[in-house]
């Protein structure tokens, strides 16, 4: 129970929050809107995989949005140029662990904070996609859209998939060598080293990784509409940072998992669509996302001064 | 100790000598190719565009120093706009007032900040990343997101244009600051504990700092800063909005960052992030006139690219080197070779 | 140990020195070429400001008045923000007058706060006109414009009413909360409302930070909240093709209407599927070459305060209102008939 109580106390929230809808709005829960909200989530859901794995090691990575925009350009423009839809999947991943590899590289083997270097390539990448695409939607060719399938198998197609991903990185994440090393290495990456883990390769691979899931996630964002936005990308690290940071990961590293993640996902992403359903005017859902995040924070500092006293 | 003091110092120094290098080698650059560059309107306008964000990354450099970041001050910055904005619109209160309960309530949103994360003991990147959407939530709450409070006293608008002894009044409010948070950082032992504290909060703990208050500091006066900083943003683009100061939060960092302070603390120097603000503020403006950047109309895409690598070359120049160093070491050495400390944070 | 401290210095040099001459090659040709233009004679020097860069929008704006810029013969420097600072557009202006141009044509973002901008380049002996939304008036000499604020929220208001059947609940989706020329549309299509369609309610306004996924997701929403809905109105560019989808997915193509203001290219689909039945705009091209047109005339001296009428290359001659208002033309409202006819 106190091992995870973070996970807990936010999915109590949550199922708080879906209470309260089920007795005002009701319609809430009608199946086909709610596979739609839902499939809208799984490209968040793929960065925010990646991004808890990069702040268990302790490390933060502010450019996904940008590597997300680039990819979903890239890939959209070369499916619009007759490349098959099975290609742009390994496409996208490839260059999106490109761009992840540079942020490795710069963060594990020169030693630079992370911060700093993806606030660096977050803009380098922003101004690249401004100047080669200019803002113009690419239109997709059809076939593209919902991987081809029907409206509600390629919703639950993604859907399942991205699952399918989460709970094969908690998997590794909790009982592979390879995943307790981000642990390991985020704790105390000199004790992780004295212990015959490499902490410098251990980084550079996570951002490799959180690149490819970029790629992963914008291609999962592609498949669901019949046209490329290429301001896709804008805002969605803060989404997916928020995301990990109420599901009780710590910023400091080495601690929380990809299913609180999930939970903290789920929390945030309800809140938008509850404003509406609730009819509260929108100039709240700010305001309100920052209560969340100062809550679940407060409530670990609260808790954890408790526990040392 | 003192040996490796010293170099230590000497790396330093040599990061803000090179700073300045490159401010002069921009300026040299830009006289010579860029339409207009020296001419004074344009020198002046330089302060003017630059000191909002200058303002903030000087407020931001002892957070930073104490190993903290304040990601809420450009939200703060929107927030104080639109309180000024109530203030003297819905309220009817006079310009000078209102200016002061503006700042004061920077100041209070500050000691909201530096509560959570000293008395609680939270960690500042995710106190200020909450900060960062409830300050500009609850600016665009207040204005229901539509509101723009024009029209404002000729007095109060004058602080953008007036150039008392010929400079703008952006300059003297920008050097104002440098210089008292110069004394602040450099010249008071009360300033000089927050290094210590950046260094090694355990240890300052240990050696009598208070630490919980002079953590606190840094955000209280960044929260007063950013307070100022919109009042000088609402009287030069003359209306107050929930949107002012959108993203100068990671501008201000980028200066004091390329100024050389460490982003993990405990290293740092005022006149770098000052050096850091001038060469940013000289790039954005200088690179803009090459007549040929000027005819493709790249200006402002070319400054972030160039100011992003810039960055990048700074951190990346002693990390460099350290990494040839030791491939050489290795070379030279390979049995008794020691391990590098690897530089994690 | 001086050894590797020799090393790291000129490391750093190094690194130092590659960055100015990197700068500086492509420094010397160019500044030659902008030399010879300047040495060539007197052409004007007209710059031309987007409210933002990198937004399809504007870059047909930009096509239009490069096109009259290779009529005309002068100098164009184009540049506008490239994110969402609302003091970038000031700054631009205020660099403009230090670089000496002899017009300016600005679409403005913040009518208000650029206007002290504005006045400080005409103090300069510098011509102003404003295009798309514009500043007050005393602040420039003439305003282009593709449609009055009040005609585009009455011309929404009444194509919304007309798909409705003059009856039932209707949305809108916007770009931000803040953005000034959304907000005056939507002040006057709540005057219209209120002042003709007394049947009709408006339920919900939503932002969708000028993004097509969000104005989805905001749809989707909406769609589920207010069963009753039967129009989504959406009043930025990326959000008609967003709330279209949105309206797609849940199934309810036809059962409620979908209408905006956006580009023909960006909602062809929609509008031939009967997702989208209308959208509304004028040739933004069109609107990007007059204000080029307007800004060589006034800085020429061929347009002058107080004419009434104005010739326009190959648009012919068109009326100038007392207030200074330059009119594109009535705007174009597009459907499945003749969407195929724009190519923009």
């Amino acid at each position: 129970m106190n091992r995870y109580f973070r996970e807990l106390s936010v999915a109590g929230a949550l199922v708080l929050l879906l209470a309260l809808l089920g007795v005002v709005a009701p319609q809430f829960f009608e199946l086909q809107p709610l596979l739609s909200r839902l499939t809208a989530q799984v490209p968040t859901l793929v960065l925010t995989i990646g991004i808890a794995m990069v702040m268990i090691t302790r490390q933060i990575d502010i450019s996904v949005g940008s590597q997300f925009g680039l990819c979903a350009v890239l890939a959209g423009n070369l499916l619009a140029g007759g490349l098959s839809l099975p290609l742009a999947l390994p496409l996208a991943a490839t260059a999106g662990a490109a761009m992840g590899a540079l942020n490795g590289c710069l963060v594990a083997w020169l030693g630079l904070p992370s911060i700093v270097v993806t606030l660096a390539t977050m803009v380098t990448w922003a101004e690249v996609l401004r100047l080669t695409q200019q803002g113009r939607f690419i239109n997709l060719p059809a076939g593209v859209q919902w991987l081809g399938l029907s409206q509600p198998a390629g919703q639950t197609a993604l859907l399942a998939a991205s699952l399918g991903l989460l709970a094969a990185m908690a998997w590794l994440l909790k009982n592979r060598s390879g995943g307790r090393h981000l642990y390991a290495v985020g704790s105390d990456a000199e004790a992780a080293r004295l212990s015959g883990i490499n902490p410098k390769g251990t980084t550079f691979w996570v951002f490799v990784c959180m690149g490819a899931l970029a790629g992963v996630a914008a291609v999962c964002n592609l498949v669901q509409s019949p046209q490329v936005d290429p301001k896709c990308g804008t805002g969605l690290e803060l989404k997916a940072i928020a995301a990990a940071v109420v599901g009780g990961i710590a910023v400091n590293g080495g601690r929380g998992s990809l299913w609180g993640a999930f939970v903290g996902l789920l929390l945030l992403a309800t809140i938008n669509p509850a404003l509406t359903f609730l009819h509260v005017e929108a100039y709240w859902e700010k305001a309100i996302q920052g209560l969340v995040i100062l809550l679940a924070v407060v409530a670990d500092g609260i808790r954890s001064r408790r526990n040392a006293s | 100790m003192a040996h490796s003091s010293r170099s230590f110092k000497t790396q330093l120094l040599r990061h803000e000598v090179l700073l300045l290098l490159v401010l002069v080698l921009e300026i040299a650059y830009f006289l010579n190719f860029s339409r207009n560059f020296g001419t004074p309107d344009n020198l002046s306008n330089i302060v003017r565009h630059s000191a909002e964000i200058g303002l903030l990354a000087l407020a931001m450099m002892p957070v930073i120093l104490t190993g903290g970041i304040d990601l809420s001050v450009g939200s703060l910055m929107g927030l104080c706009a639109v309180l000024f904005g109530v203030l003297t619109h819905d309220w009817h209160w006079a310009s000078l007032p209102a200016a002061a309960l503006t700042v004061a309530a920077g100041l209070v949103a500050g000691a909201f900040n530096a509560s959570m994360i000293t008395l609680l003991r939270l960690p500042p990147l995710i106190v200020t990343l909450g900060t960062y959407s409830l300050f500009r939530g609850l600016a665009e709450a207040i204005t229901q997101g539509t509101k723009t409070y024009r029209s404002f006293e000729p007095a109060f608008l004058q602080l953008g244009e007036l150039r008392p002894a010929g400079l703008p009044l952006q300059a003297w409010i920008l050097g104002l600051g440098a210089l008292g948070f110069y004394v602040l950082v450099h010249r008071t032992t009360f300033g000089r504990s927050f290094r210590a504290i950046g260094f090694s909060p355990e240890g300052s703990r240990y050696a009598g700092l208070p630490v919980l208050w002079r953590t606190a500091l840094p955000y209280l006066l960044a929260g007063g800063v950013a307070a100022v900083a919109a009042l000088l943003f609402t009287a030069r683009l003359r209306q107050a909005r929930a949107d002012a100061g959108t993203g100068y939060e990671l501008a201000a960092i980028t200066a004091v960052v390329l100024g050389g302070t460490s982003i993990f603390g405990g290293t740092g120097t005022v006149y770098g992030t000052v050096a850091g603000i001038a060469a940013i503020a000289v790039l954005n403006n200088g690179i803009g006139r090459i007549p040929a950047v000027l005819k493709a109309g790249i200006g402002g895409e070319l400054a972030s690219l160039l100011t992003g690598a810039l960055l990048l070359i700074a951190l990346a120049a002693p990390g460099l080197s350290k990494l040839l160093q030791s491939v050489r070491k290795r070379s030279t050495l390979p049995a008794s070779a020691p391990p590098s400390p690897s530089p994690t944070p | 140990m001086p050894q590797p401290t020799a090393m790291k210095r000129s490391q750093f040099l190094h690194s130092l020195l590659v960055l100015p001459t990197a700068l500086l090659l492509p420094g010397c040709n160019k500044s030659e070429t902008g030399a010879g233009a300047a040495g060539a004679g007197k052409k004007l020097t007209i710059a031309f400001m987007p409210k933002s860069k990198g937004n399809s929008y504007f870059i047909n704006c930009e096509k239009g008045a490069r096109e009259a810029v290779q009529e005309l013969g002068v100098d164009l420097l184009f540049d506008g923000p490239t994110n969402t600072d609302p003091a970038k557009q000031n700054e631009i202006v205020e660099n403009w007058i230090t670089l000496g141009v002899d017009v300016m044509a600005v679409a403005c973002e913040n009518k208000e706060g650029i206007s002290g901008a504005l006045k400080k380049a005409q103090e300069k002996g510098i011509k102003v006109v404003t295009f798309d939304s514009d500043t007050t008036p005393d602040a420039r000499s003439f305003f282009v414009s593709q449609a009055t604020a009040q005609g585009i929220g009455e011309g929404l208001m009444d194509e919304a009413a007309r798909l409705c059947g003059e009856e039932g609940e209707f949305a809108i989706i916007t770009a931000t909360l803040t953005a000034a020329n959304m907000n005056e549309w939507r002040k006057h299509i709540e005057a219209r409302l209120a002042e003709k369609y007394p049947k009709m309610k408006l339920v919900d306004t939503k932002p969708c930070d000028d993004q097509k996924d969000k104005a989805q997701q905001e749809t989707t929403n909406l769609l589920g909240a207010n069963p009753n809905l039967k129009c989504i109105m959406a009043i930025c560019s990326p959000a008609v093709p967003g709330a279209a989808e949105a309206v797609k997915q849940a199934g309810k193509a036809g059962a409620v209407k979908v209408l905006g203001l956006g580009l023909p290219s960006e909602n062809r689909a929609y509008l031939k599927d009967g997702i989208t039945q209308s959208v509304i705009l004028w040739k933004v091209a069109d609107l990007g070459y007059l204000a080029l047109h307007a800004a060589h005339a006034l800085g020429s001296g061929a347009l002058k305060a107080g004419d009434t009428s104005f010739k326009a290359g190959r648009l012919g001659e068109l009326q100038v209102d007392s207030n200074g208002a330059i009119i594109l033309g009535k705007p174009f409202v597009f459907n499945k008939e003749n969407v195929d006819q724009f190519d923009f």
